[in-house]
């Protein structure tokens, strides 16, 4: 495993200088939010290196306070993965990377890659010092102290120890000033909370600058499933694209095949599918040959043909009972709603998939959560630039209303939404929010209907059954002097008539609604016509 | 007379609830069936030629969150008055008020009744469901008509008998009781016809002259607006097919309360005939009186925006413009402008205002 895939396309770009001038758009801008992001960079590699060794995530964080003005910090990060291997400790902590992953349609939540170095320079840009970084990989404990030459963006390592050992983890420890330890909600400690709701298999401990201790325990004792590379789905791509991919391609000396080997879903039947629509087109001419007109032909064609879904396989959601699960460990809400759609492809064929939980009331109520809306992109919470992001907007413009909610809020309510994606596309390199795409709001825009629908039902029945028994309680209390005065006019004893009135109450006010007679029927039959938005189903299934 | 009232009375009341218990006993819940008293349930009975309440029928139900406490309410005062007649005493609207005015229960904070509004409805539907009048549930209205001329009356009450003659009443009249069926006998009427008039000083004008001794005839006032008794009474002396005449002043609120003598009001319209006397005369004072006595010209007032309001709204009443005399009188006030009041009778000397009715009814004057 060590020496996998997972450290062999490093490509090197002299481009420390570049962020030391501009750290803000790594999201080091703000003290707050400068602390937050430095636990988050080392968290998410810690997690996406935990998941493809295979290893169930611990990871411990430990924030403490250097000076007593504030503003300068330790920050360590431990956790169980696999190590970095000695050959590449320097570089992937010491090195501003233009991405290890980028370049493939996979799944990650380091997707960008210049995380645990930005971090290692943020800390020897404010304090001068280096970053120690103990390793514990393949049988061997490797400590080290870290440090950035802006110039060449070559890593500085210095003071190399070497020993055995049995465990394995990475552990860094930086000194940083510009920071700040708060428990709001952009701090370390929500991010922790959140990421802890989104990845219910890892174990997180934090230690305050106070000394307090803060467990969020694991609640699903399963990785989630390993994500594969897959081929752009032809549904995503524009003419564009197709010429792109056309004009890189070596293999394929025909239409046909270049068709079927570059695109995901497309079979050899398809391709008769699309010849069929294209009888014109030469579908055994070089790739390279193809023109403009015929590359937009051939993507009206793909509009026409039913494809299957893109592959779930690529996308690693967090899933349906694992957000049921942390959401009741978390907050343990009077209802939950979840919902999961199908995978969509939005721009150049790029898979992605939405998750909705909606929580309501109990656990939200005493932790005096109102209208809390927590994005995740790829199971990582994004905190920050919430105005500009695909999810905050897409929220805001459903009228909630039509659920049964009054004021959004003002309402015990918690929205999680997460964008799955092998290519989560970024309003900035600071990574914490989701671009305005319409592919993308569409499907948020749906699931979080579908949620909303679900929790619906459970309000409004909630509100008939508090209905009912208001006007139970209404009729009942008049139901000893109406006893009383029948005696008096009939000539019966109250004692017997009382008890056959409450009866008669109790039956009419269980059979509600629809039992009602008169003017007091149950349910408004206006209120649940007019709520079917149409939420298109996504065609085919997962295989 | 008055116990078999009183005990028909109580079985209706009896009978309300023991239906009631009925429903109760099979798993229902309790209702009962009234009129509906809207305008629209109103109605002209040309056969009987007074206003009442139409077919349209109602059922209350305890089993509604709109209804439930009414409905309470209307079961304590059926239950509250079977008391009183029990007990053979009498109470007004506002002491039955008092008698229900107590808490629901202590773990309920909410009382029987908070206001003495809410009552007046319910008493209303009583009377309707039941086919009785309040007077019958021994509630008493406050008394405001006089009486006075050659009439006896038998009075049973609080235990005793009393016998009244109506023409030894003095300057002040007897005063017309808020019940005059039960405990109440007519015990001789030698009077010819019965006059109304609205006023009261025109009543002791008239009183002062003798004039119903002179007449022979029942001089009542019902100080305006009649009340039920007053009217109930006028009712009982039509049924002994004497004459009434009235006399009320020639503005809008002249004409109202003859019509309503006549015909009964629309909101009281579910009284029916009992409370009507389609038989009643309009004597005046009219517009023509004004052409026909020269003095009058100078005493008319300006009518109000009110009056001539009225007088429109009367001329679209299908049982009044029927009338063509009522047309003519109503389409001069809109015309001319001008009404005037019965006091004006008296301006050119006291007495003028007696030899007015009796030229009048001698001449058969009047207006239906």
């Amino acid at each position: 495993m060590a020496d996998s895939d997972m450290f062999k396309n490093f490509k090197e770009h002299s481009v420390a200088e570049f962020f030391k001038k501009n750290r803000q758009m790594l999201g080091f801008s703000g003290k707050v939010r400068s602390m937050t992001m430095i636990v988050h960079e080392f968290v998410t590699n810690s997690l996406d290196a935990c998941e493809e060794a295979a290893i169930l995530p611990e990871i411990f964080v430990q924030v403490e306070e250097l000076s007593k003005d504030g503003d300068h910090y330790r920050i360590t990060i431990k956790d169980n993965g696999p190590g970095i291997p000695k050959s590449h400790l320097a570089k992937a902590l010491g090195q501003m990377l233009a991405g290890t992953k980028f370049h493939r349609y996979i799944q990650q939540r380091g997707q960008q890659g210049i995380g645990g170095s930005a971090c290692v320079m943020f800390s020897y840009l404010t304090t001068g010092q280096p970053t120690r970084a103990v390793s514990c990989c393949n049988g061997k404990r490797i400590s080290a102290n870290i440090g950035i030459d802006f110039k060449s963006n070559k890593p500085i390592i210095e003071d190399v120890g070497e020993e055995p050992t049995l465990e394995t983890g990475l552990t860094v420890t930086a000194e940083f000033k510009d920071v700040r330890y708060e428990r709001s909600n952009h701090g370390v400690y929500e991010y922790l909370r959140r990421t802890a709701l989104a990845n219910p298999h890892c174990a997180i401990t934090l230690i305050e600058p106070n000394n307090e201790k803060v467990v969020f325990p694991r609640s699903i004792e399963q990785n989630p499933p390993k994500a594969f590379e897959i081929k752009p789905h032809p549904l995503g791509i524009g003419t564009h694209d197709l010429l792109e991919f056309a004009k890189h391609n070596k293999e394929n000396r025909r239409i046909s095949a270049f068709l079927q080997n570059t695109f995901s879903r497309v079979s050899a039947g398809k391709v008769d599918e699309l010849q069929a629509l294209l009888p014109e087109l030469d579908f055994k001419k070089d790739p390279s040959d193809l023109t403009w007109n015929e590359a937009e032909l051939i993507v009206k064609a793909f509009s026409k043909v039913k494809w299957i879904a893109p592959a779930m396989d690529s996308l690693v959601p967090i899933g349906k009972t694992q957000v049921e699960t942390s959401f009741r460990n978390i907050f343990n809400p009077e209802v939950l709603v979840v919902t999961e759609r199908s995978p969509k492809v939005y721009r150049g064929g790029i898979p992605f998939m939405v998750e909705v939980g909606i929580a309501y009331g109990g656990g939200l109520v005493s932790a005096e959560k109102r209208g809390e809306v927590m994005r995740f992109a790829n199971r990582v919470p994004l905190l920050f630039d919430n105005g500009g992001c695909a999810i905050t907007e897409t929220i805001k413009s459903i009228d909630w209303k039509r659920y049964d909610v009054k004021d959004f809020e003002e309402e015990p309510l918690a929205v999680l939404v997460n964008l799955a994606s092998v290519y989560v596309p970024y309003t900035s390199a600071g990574k914490q929010a989701i671009s305005i795409e319409e592919d993308i709001m569409d499907e948020i825009r749906f699931a979080v209907m579908e949620a909303s629908r679900g929790v619906q039902k459970y309000l409004s029945g909630k509100r008939k059954a508090h209905e009912i028994a208001t006007k139970k309680k209404v009729v009942g209390r008049y139901a000893t002097q109406l006893a009383s005065d029948l005696a008096t006019l009939s000539g019966k004893k109250k004692s017997e008539i009382e008890p056959k009135i409450a009866k008669i109450i109790e039956e009419k006010y269980a059979s509600e609604p629809g039992g009602g007679e008169g003017e007091e029927g149950g349910a408004d039959p206006s209120k649940n016509t007019d709520k079917n938005e149409d939420i298109p189903e996504s065609e085919g299934g997962d295989e | 007379m008055m116990a078999s009232t009183a005990s028909g009375t109580m079985t209706k009341l009896e009978a309300l609830g023991k239906n009631m218990v009925v429903q109760i006993d099979k798993g229902e819940g309790p209702t009962f069936e009234t009129t509906l008293r809207t305008r629209s349930n109103t109605l002209f009975d040309e056969a009987i030629g007074c206003l009442r309440s139409g077919d349209k029928k109602e059922t209350r139900k305890f089993l509604s969150v709109a209804q439930a406490r009414t409905f309470m309410q209307t079961v304590a005062v059926a239950a509250k008055t079977k008391q009183f007649l029990r007990e053979n005493l009498h109470t007004s609207i506002r002491g039955l008020f008092y008698q229900l005015k107590f808490t629901l229960g202590e773990d309920i904070d909410e009382d029987l009744f908070t206001e003495q509004s809410e009552s007046n409805a319910l008493i209303e539907d009583l009377e309707v469901a039941l086919k009785i009048k309040r007077e019958d549930l021994n509630l008493t209205t406050d008394r405001k008509g006089f009486v006075a001329g050659p009439m006896t009356i038998l009075d049973r009450f609080g235990g005793e008998e009393t016998l009244i003659d109506l023409s030894k009443q003095g300057r002040s009249g007897w005063s017309i009781p808020s019940d005059v069926d039960n405990g109440m006998e007519i015990k001789r009427c030698d009077a010819d016809y019965v006059l109304v008039v609205e006023k009261d000083a025109l009543w002791q004008r008239l009183n002062e002259d003798k004039f119903w001794k002179k007449e022979n005839c029942l001089l009542v006032t019902p100080k305006g607006q009649s009340t039920r008794g007053t009217r109930r009474l006028l009712r009982k002396l039509a049924d002994k097919k004497l004459p009434v005449y009235c006399l009320m002043d020639c503005d809008a609120w002249g004409w109202y309360i003859y019509w309503t003598i006549k015909t009964g009001s629309m909101n009281l319209a579910y009284l029916g005939r009992d409370f009507a006397v389609p038989e009643a005369r309009f004597l005046g004072v009219t517009m023509k009186d004004i052409r026909d006595f020269e003095f009058l010209q100078k005493l008319t007032i300006k009518a109000k925006d009110v009056d001539v309001k009225r007088a429109e709204e009367m001329l679209g009443y299908p049982w009044i413009n029927r009338h063509p005399d009522w047309v003519a009188e109503l389409k001069e006030v809109i015309k001319t402008r001008k009404k005037i009041e019965q006091d004006a009778l008296q301006g050119q000397r006291l007495t003028f205002v007696g030899e007015y009715i009796n030229n009048k009814i001698k001449k058969k004057q009047w207006l239906s």
